[in-house]
């Protein structure tokens, strides 16, 4: 008889963590990468991105991934411009990931270890701090993520033969829902 | 009749000896035969929830398992190999524990996804080429301003048609205004259209502005010509000549503007100081 109980709760020990287990989807986002010239600022904006999150035995891993063509400079010259140095039709697509332990996902900050996958660069952001607020079952979540052209080999583009600021900020403004 | 009671019970024995050794033999078969996937398939297939010891097929596993047979095809090729390395490991350690998400997952198609080498190389040329019309275009502005200053001393006096020395220079310089505009319209004709979209932002005005300065550019120097030979016939040109240099006012006009279209909106240091 005892068997029998050990048995029934060794079968239902899987099922028990399988229910434990949390996934996000992402709903909304907005992507806006900070361009600076001598004579221009240039914000290009992307809505267009797609995400899951998934949790199992208290970690998180996230994916995030949005066309690279997708981001909307307000002009389109530059936007294929952009694509150009940034190799959007060879690499096309630009993918983070990053884990974060499943007790932290209520947390106001997260501090989050990204892996950018980028213009056929991987590159790592550690401790990249994040704002969430949780309405419910939707986590918004904002942050920036301290991105250079040098950290994916980008060469700068120039305008008017100056060349652009290194330093390209993307602007994180996230919705993701619990399934 | 025992005899035949007994031939009966043997046959069935050996019948069912061997109709168990049959049945036992077949899968061994199937699996021997794996080289052959369009025959073992199916029959590995159905014979995994048959055996004792397989796990039971969930549609949660067969899910994950069936990501990764479209996505390792698709992530094969360079730029995706940590992607399909990850995937791999993950198929490996299914049953175990869920995996990280991918971007299959992400209901991301192969289409959006694979590498495009041939618009690569078109964004490459493009860019390379409009680089090249950008500096042409910023050293034209040159000769163009030469030839509009050279323009106003090259009107001559009443008394003076015959000196034809300030003519020849403003010509001159327009010649060269007028071969490196031809130079930079060039590059920009030829680059390779990589979108079919509508333009958007300044550049759309920089393209409005063509219809503008192409024709003046066309224009003015033919109105030109037509002045210089009623000046050098020894009377102020007449006729449509009389508007050679509104023309070309209008056109290093609408030249300049088209560069300050494509630069649009300017925003200097200071005010992103402020």
């Amino acid at each position: 008889m005892n068997l029998r109980y050990a048995s029934l709760l060794l079968l239902l020990c899987p099922i028990a963590s399988a229910q434990s287990d949390r996934s996000f989807i992402l709903d909304q986002s907005t992507l806006t990468y900070h361009m600076t010239h001598p004579i221009h600022e240039v914000d290009g904006v992307s809505h267009a991105a797609k995400g899951k999150g998934v949790c199992h035995t208290g970690q998180c891993d996230f994916l995030l991934a949005v066309a690279v063509k997708t981001f909307d400079s307000g002009d389109s010259n530059r936007d294929l411009h952009m694509l150009q140095v940034t190799r959007g039709a060879q690499f096309p697509i630009v993918t983070v990931r990053f884990r974060l332990p499943e007790s932290a996902l209520d947390s106001p900050n997260l501090d989050c270890d990204l892996e950018v996958q980028f213009a056929g660069n991987t590159t790592h952001y550690a401790h990249v701090p994040f704002h969430q607020v949780m309405e419910g079952n939707r986590h918004h979540i904002t942050g920036t993520v301290p991105s250079t052209l040098t950290d994916f080999k980008i060469d700068p583009p120039s305008f008017l033969t100056v060349p652009i600021k290194n330093e390209i900020p993307v602007r994180v403004d996230t919705t993701w829902s619990q399934q | 009749m025992a005899r035949h009671v007994s031939a009966i019970r043997s046959r069935f024995c050996f019948g069912t000896m061997g109709l168990t050794a049959l049945f036992a033999f077949v899968p061994s078969l199937a699996a021997q035969s794996s080289d052959t996937p369009t025959t073992a398939l199916p029959v590995t297939a159905t014979s995994t929830s048959s055996l004792p010891d397989a796990p039971t097929p969930t549609d949660a596993v067969l899910a994950a398992s069936a990501v990764p047979s479209l996505s390792l095809n698709f992530f094969s090729t360079a730029p995706y190999q940590q992607a399909s390395a990850t995937l791999s490991s993950r198929s490996q350690s299914t049953d175990q524990n869920p995996s990280p998400p991918s971007l299959s997952d992400l209901g991301l198609t192969p289409d959006q996804t694979k590498p495009d080498p041939d618009a690569q190389a078109r964004l490459d040329r493009r860019s390379h080429m409009l680089k090249i019309h950008q500096r042409l275009g910023l050293y034209t502005t040159i000769p163009i301003a030469v030839a509009c200053i050279s323009g106003a001393g090259a009107v001559p006096d009443k008394n003076s048609y015959g000196n034809t020395t300030s003519r020849d220079v403003h010509v001159s310089i327009a010649a060269v205004a007028i071969g490196m505009y031809a130079s930079t319209a060039y590059y920009a004709i030829r680059a390779p259209r990589v979108s079919d979209e509508p333009a958007r932002g300044g550049i759309k005005i920089h393209k409005y502005l063509i219809w503008i300065h192409a024709p003046g550019m066309i224009l003015t120097p033919i109105l030109g010509t037509m002045a210089f030979n009623d000046i050098a016939s020894g009377h102020k040109p007449t006729g449509i000549a009389q508007y050679h240099q509104a023309v070309a006012l209008t056109t290093a006009v609408a030249y300049g503007a088209s560069i300050i279209a494509v630069s649009w909106p300017i925003h200097f240091p200071h005010h992103g100081a402020q």
